[in-house]
């Protein structure tokens, strides 16, 4: 393995392939895709937060929402968490996932275990966090929210697509 | 590589397109007329929970006098100007009735009305509801006959020693919009038929309405709650 030029993705869907990053990182080191993943999502993530956020700061005009009831959701009490609306802890997370993403596709961090580690967290942070306010609009609101439905999916998707830094952490991918 | 940067370059580009369409779209639209609730108008518990009102005095109060108003309407300036101080002073500063304040706004006839009911919760955001209401009905005359009356309203908060910015920002948008709006439907069902309609309520329950919003209606049938109260706490002194 230590001579090949290019090293199978952790995340790619083969998986299997693996090698020594040390060793791999002295030729041409290929991005891990489930990072891209990240990257992409939590993109979108952020488009999806701050139409929330430009909402609750009155910036914007009703919320476009065909599916569900933004409206009970956005004027509930879970809303907000210490004042500050949910959404901008939202914009927050997914530009530090993104940021994170970004800097773990540059050859000199493909290997970095801190990078892998700061993604499992905050992928998990993210992905709890979107399974309580889920939980919320089933149980104690009673009311949907599609684009809090959206950004559930996409904290999932993160989460699903961190799953491979788990191999990294550990040293085996 | 260069194909994942294409991709999240589109994804930028779309997402920046469509939130900004929205943020430029929805700035300087301010809601001035009811919006959807969706399911809420089928959920009796949900339109109450909405339906939040403006709350004066101690919120853990025995007794509750609500109103439902709509700042366009001269009979509710009456109230709040002439007969609401004289509650406040006599029942809601000593503590054992507080004041609940619904919207509810006759749009049909008075086209300023959702607006402004908007623009009073917009003043409670930053903790100045019951100065803007006052200043509101104070000065109804002046702003009810403009076309336009967004701007005095904003100079009203500025007036009072709101933030100018913060209040345009609300006053220009849809914010509120859903409480005021469950606030009406409120009022629908409970077959409010004009402003102000008073009621009194003890303790939960169904609420008493008023057959006038006059001062001497008002104190008459406080009073009345109030010593059987007393009556009721003297012969049973366990439940002090």
């Amino acid at each position: 393995m230590s001579d090949s030029v290019t090293e199978t993705p952790a995340g790619d869907s083969t998986g299997s392939g693996g090698g020594d990053l040390g060793s791999a990182a002295e030729g041409v080191v290929e991005p891990p895709m489930n990072r891209m993943i990240v990257a992409v999502t939590s993109l979108i993530g952020i488009f999806v937060a701050l139409y929330l956020l430009s909402h609750s700061l009155g910036i914007t005009g009703s919320l476009l929402c065909g599916v569900g009831d933004c409206a009970t959701v956005q004027a509930s009490e879970y809303a907000k968490i210490a004042g500050i609306p949910v959404s901008a802890i939202g914009v927050v997370g997914y530009v530090a996932l993104l940021v994170l993403a970004l800097l773990g596709l540059q050859p000199a961090f493909v290997g970095s275990r801190a990078v892998s580690g700061l993604l499992v967290a905050g992928a998990t942070f993210g992905f709890l966090a979107s399974g309580y306010f889920t939980y919320l609009e089933a149980f104690v609101i009673h009311a949907w929210c599609q684009w809090c439905v959206i950004s559930a999916i996409l904290m999932t998707v993160i989460f699903v697509a961190v799953i491979p830094e788990f191999r990294r952490l550990r040293g085996d991918a | 590589m260069s194909k994942f940067y294409t991709i999240l370059a589109i994804v930028a580009v779309v997402g920046i397109g469509a939130v900004g369409f929205q943020v430029v779209g929805g700035a300087g639209n301010a809601t001035t007329e009811p919006v959807d609730l969706g399911s809420v108008m089928e959920d009796p518990n949900e339109l109450i929970q909405l339906a939040r009102p403006v709350i004066k005095g101690d919120p853990n109060a025995a007794v509750t006098v609500l109103e439902f108003a709509d700042y366009q309407c001269p009979a509710c300036g009456q109230f709040a100007r002439e007969h609401k101080p004289l509650i406040d002073a006599g029942y809601i500063e000593t503590g054992r009735v507080n004041f609940a304040f619904y919207d509810y706004p006759l749009t049909q006839i008075h086209p300023h009305a959702f607006l402004a009911a908007r623009a009073a919760r917009c003043a409670e955001d930053q903790g100045g509801f019951w100065e803007f209401h006052d200043h509101m009905f104070r000065n109804q005359r002046d702003w009810s006959s403009q076309a336009n009356p967004a701007g005095s309203f904003t100079d009203y908060a500025e007036e009072l020693g709101m933030n100018r910015g913060d209040f345009q920002t609300c006053l220009n948008s849809d914010r509120h919009a859903e409480v005021v709006t469950a606030n009406m439907e409120l009022a629908r069902q409970l077959r409010v038929q004009g402003t102000p309609t008073i009621m009194i309520n003890q303790g939960g329950g169904m609420a008493t309405r008023l057959p006038s919003y006059d001062f001497g209606t008002i104190s008459a049938a406080l009073d009345e709650i109030l010593a059987g109260m007393d009556a009721a706490a003297a012969t049973d002194p366990g439940d002090r």
